[in-house]
């Protein structure tokens, strides 16, 4: 079996590739393809996965903080109803609030691009990390090994219209989700050195691997497209990353000039640093998940071949002193939310989606140790134009009845919550359904989730 | 003219000028010169990790019986303890020693966070500067794995090797807190001590120590309290594997079995049986009733896992794909499994069968080095880890590549086939790496004998500073 379908590789983007003339002998080039959104069976529609590894919180990032059962079980890590102040829950709707780390998030709540089902789950309780994130990748139970990432089958969908890469993952080395034969898949690393071209970037040196790996086999291939793609997304993530210091300095300038020209005497350095952070609203260079959003976000706005983004975040496992409105969970939710407004920026076109999921959730009672333990059902997040957001969807029954009298009930299959994303940002039908989420069956009780166009 | 039947041979006539031609058909033993390099390359790349400075040895020995040389030298040297410098000893303290020392570190935080801080919630405290023991022995750890599988002076290769199998077989992992200062200890006494012993051996002992008992969360486990875990893991994992006909009701049985197997981290012993623990009900595992209500009930029970022919086949199918190819021919696997069967585990004897299969050494049994193949190769042409910065460089690529030193999170270990480490981007990453190890190494002439006509030639073209890198780069160095 080969390890990686043979391919053809599309190097012509609408920027021109700089110091990559030693590469334009080996471009298959298909001319004037990439400027459209591609047609075919994947349609307008981008779709972009975060996933949660470690089985993140659900009820504390959506607090269901009418429900005293809430208070009951978790004495020490509840996060206080909304009241307004600071370090309580933001009051969403007369059921759920949301985490004051979420914050940033309230505006898409508030525009309606942000909603999410509060119990989701495996359609039996899981509580194996390594298991339960295996059969929500390859979305189906049993523990076949070598079963495709049903991210890989998505994209092999729209592989016919679209030859070279259809799907892009950041930060993980070789995820489950994406691995596959139906479909080329790239990946780049977690953080800034998927900016760094490496040797890549010295002529002679490039010149010499690409001629020891100038055969047609598949290794060679592999390299050869490597190279090309890995150029591609440095340099596309540098010029990014330029413009964006760039813009800072910009904005110093224009106000340093506007100080000038006030009261005539040159700008003070204090003043200006500060004018400048205020311009970037305080942001520092982004960095963890924010960063990878915004790698992902810049490569999938080059290349509208891309589909399929997917992003993973870790550290959720929280067993032991998880926090409240601050802590451990806290500081991850901020990371979290300030990754998911980049991921807002970046994907607000009508046929965008994104679902933020994680394996299992955790019990609804805390434990001696000021955690949480493994539970079942917990909330999918869902943001983009055409989603009903401002508010939640499907069943909730409070804490009044757990599962096995420990954890959240998982009300829906999370393969039904992605058939409605499917359907919803791709226009995927039954039979291609069936193949991307094998024996998932529709659940009518989700079908608001989407806004009809 | 030397004769080209041995490797040394093969060398000597090679560098002196057009190769004699050998009779013979066997690929091993004798054959024309560039078949038996490849059987070398092979033999030491797969049962060592590669061709270092020291290389050919001058024993002048086939590939095949230098292969089965170094499977008794393995047995022997597994037999003694490692030859650890100085810097990394720590890591193989007694347990008593380590469990003092990260029973201090864990009171050290608890106080720490329970001193209220101006402004930080108390969680946010359990921060790097509280586990200075714990960091050391793990980087101790981490440094020592990669100069053992780098320097044939530190450490037999194929030892090496078998060491890197098992542990990825009864993976623990480093980043769980208490499982972090005991990994160099259980690789090097249990996971080392075993690997070419009798498998239920290595078993037992991996479920007595600390590291294995807090990773899979045995030590919790008791009849009151039942955890699942480890006896989950050790039907699915370590010994039958999944789908082998073990039902939850076993999973739960097996569970039972073990409560009281427990961490001892007072003593020394590392493992103790608290009797108070334990359920002393009967229980059923896979038919069979255990009942006699003390240790024995779980150590028969390993054993009995141990020893049945679907844990024969699992083992025997993952060192088939680990050795031989990606997709390992059912007739090996088939093999391996009768003479561990036959021998009861005795993996030594497997090993033997596994080298002198023709299975080992069919050109078609093709297979790619993962990045911790590729990595330890490359610092093993280098003549081994010299300096800190070796160690630094190599670990940030592992993690970078997706494969951390001893990081792999889950009990089922990594995968070491070409679909999943094969990936464009990822291996002109491999080319960044050679080419920053390269100005710190000799330049390795002695590979160009292993490389292909076009890849010396290429080579060969490039000035000095150059060429190293572009060796450890080539195509041929990936492959194993």
């Amino acid at each position: 079996m080969d390890p990686i379908p043979s391919l053809s590789v599309n190097l012509l983007q609408r920027r021109s590739l700089l110091g990559l003339g030693a590469l334009s002998a080996l471009s298959l080039a298909v001319p004037g393809v990439w400027a459209q959104a591609v047609p075919g069976a994947l349609g307008n529609g981008r779709l972009v996965v975060v996933f949660l590894r470690g089985a993140y919180d659900g009820l504390s990032a959506f607090v269901p903080y009418a429900d005293k059962d809430y208070y009951a079980l978790r004495p020490n890590i509840a996060i206080a109803a909304p009241d307004g102040t600071a370090q309580t829950a933001i009051k969403l709707d007369k059921t759920f609030a949301l985490h004051p780390a979420l914050a940033p998030l309230l505006p898409l709540w508030q525009q309606g691009v942000l909603g999410f089902v509060p119990a989701a789950g495996l359609p039996a309780p899981n509580r194996s990390h390594f298991d339960a994130q295996y059969q929500m990748e390859i979305a189906r139970g049993g523990k076949t090994s070598g079963a495709p990432g049903w991210l890989n089958t998505t994209a092999g969908l729209g592989k016919a219209a679209a030859p070279g890469a259809v799907a892009l993952g950041v930060g993980e080395a070789n995820p489950a989700i994406l691995a596959g034969q139906a479909a080329v898949v790239r990946l780049i690393p977690r953080g800034q050195s998927a900016e760094r071209t490496g040797v890549l970037a010295n002529d002679k040196t490039r010149q010499a691997l690409m001629d020891l790996y100038a055969g047609d086999d598949k290794l060679s291939e592999a390299f050869r497209q490597g190279a090309g793609s890995r150029m591609q997304s440095a340099q596309e993530l540098m010029e990014q990353k330029t413009a964006r210091t760039e813009k800072m300095a910009q904005d110093t300038r224009r106000m340093a000039d506007r100080n000038l020209d006030r009261d005539g005497t040159p700008a003070n350095l204090q003043a200006l640093n500060a004018q400048m952070l205020a311009a970037s609203n305080g942001a520092a260079d982004p960095v963890g998940l924010q960063l990878d959003a915004q790698h992902l976000g810049t490569l999938m706005r080059n290349d509208r071949k891309l589909r399929i983004g997917f992003l993973s975040a870790g550290g959720w496992d929280t067993h032991a002193n998880q926090g409240a409105a601050t802590g451990q969970l806290a500081n991850n939710l901020g990371n979290l939310a300030r990754g998911i407004a980049q991921l807002r920026q970046d994907f607000s076109e009508p046929g965008d989606v994104v679902v933020v999921m994680s394996e299992f959730g955790r019990t609804s009672a805390e434990n001696g140790t000021r955690g949480t333990d493994h539970g079942f059902g917990n909330a999918m997040w869902l943001m983009g134009n055409r989603v009903a957001g401002g508010r939640w969807h499907g069943a909730w029954t409070g804490l009044g009845q757990l599962n096995e009298g420990r954890d959240l009930p998982a009300h829906h299959d999370y393969r039904s919550v992605l058939a409605q994303v499917l359907r919803g940002a791709f226009a995927l039908g039954d039979s291609q359904l069936a193949d991307v989420l094998p024996g998932a069956k529709w659940d009518k009780r989700l079908d608001g989730v989407f806004n009809k166009v | 003219m030397p004769t080209v039947k041995t490797l040394a041979g093969v060398l000597a006539a090679l560098l002196a000028g057009p190769a004699a031609q050998a009779e013979g058909s066997t690929a091993a033993d004798t054959a024309p010169p560039t078949a038996n390099l490849a059987a070398a390359w092979r033999a030491a790349s797969r049962l060592g990790y590669g061709p270092t400075p020291a290389w050919p040895p001058a024993t002048g020995a086939s590939p095949r019986a230098w292969a089965l040389q170094q499977l008794d030298a393995a047995y022997a040297a597994s037999k003694r303890p490692p030859a650890l410098p100085a810097e990394v000893a720590g890591i193989n303290a007694p347990l008593g020693d380590i469990a003092r020392s990260f029973q201090a570190e864990r009171e050290a935080r608890r106080t720490a966070r329970e001193t209220p801080k101006p402004g930080l919630a108390a969680a946010s405290n359990a921060g790097a500067g509280g586990e200075k023991f714990s960091r050391e022995m793990a980087q101790g750890a981490a440094a020592w794995r990669l100069m053992s599988c780098s320097d044939p002076a530190l450490e037999n290769p194929l030892l090496a090797r078998m060491t890197e199998f098992w542990f990825n077989h009864l993976n623990v992992f480093v980043g769980k807190g208490p499982v972090r200062p005991f990994v160099g200890h259980y690789e090097i006494n249990v996971i080392r001590a075993n690997a070419l012993g009798r498998f239920e051996d290595l078993l037992l002992t991996s479920a007595r120590h600390p590291a294995m008992l807090f990773y899979l969360d045995q030590a919790q486990s008791n009849s009151r309290g039942l955890n699942e875990n480890y006896a989950r893991e050790l039907m699915e994992l370590h010994t039958l594997g999944v789908n082998s006909g073990y039902t939850q009701k076993d999973v739960r049985e097996l569970a039972r079995i073990l409560t009281g197997w427990t961490v001892n981290l007072k003593d020394g012993e590392g493992f103790r049986f608290a009797e108070r623990l334990h359920d002393k009900d009967s229980k059923v595992l896979l038919g069979r009733t255990f009942g006699n209500a003390s240790m024995a009930e779980g150590e028969e029970a390993i054993r009995y896992l141990a020893r049945r022919p679907e844990t024969a086949r699992r083992v025997s199918t993952r060192l088939a794909s680990f050795f031989v190819a990606d997709k390992p021919p059912p007739a090996l696997v088939a093999r391996l499994a009768a003479v561990f069967t036959d021998t009861q585990g005795d993996l030594r004897a497997v090993m033997r069968s596994l080298i002198e299969s023709p299975e080992f050494w069919a050109k078609d049994n093709q297979l790619f080095k993962t990045p911790l193949d590729f990595a330890c190769s490359a610092l093993a042409a280098a003549g081994g880890v010299k300096e800190r910065r070796d160690i630094g460089q190599t670990l940030g690529f592992l993690a970078q590549a997706g494969q951390p030193m001893h990081g792999w999170q889950t009990p089922d270990g990594y995968k070491t086939d070409a679909a999943t480490w094969l990936a464009p981007e990822a291996l002109t990453r491999r080319a960044d790496y050679a080419m920053a190890l390269a100005p710190r190494m000799a330049e390795p002439s002695y590979l160009n004998a292993f490389f292909s006509v076009a890849t010396r030639e290429r080579i060969a073209q490039e000035p000095a500073q150059m060429r190293t890198g572009l060796m450890l780069a080539s195509p041929d160095f990936m492959r194993k």
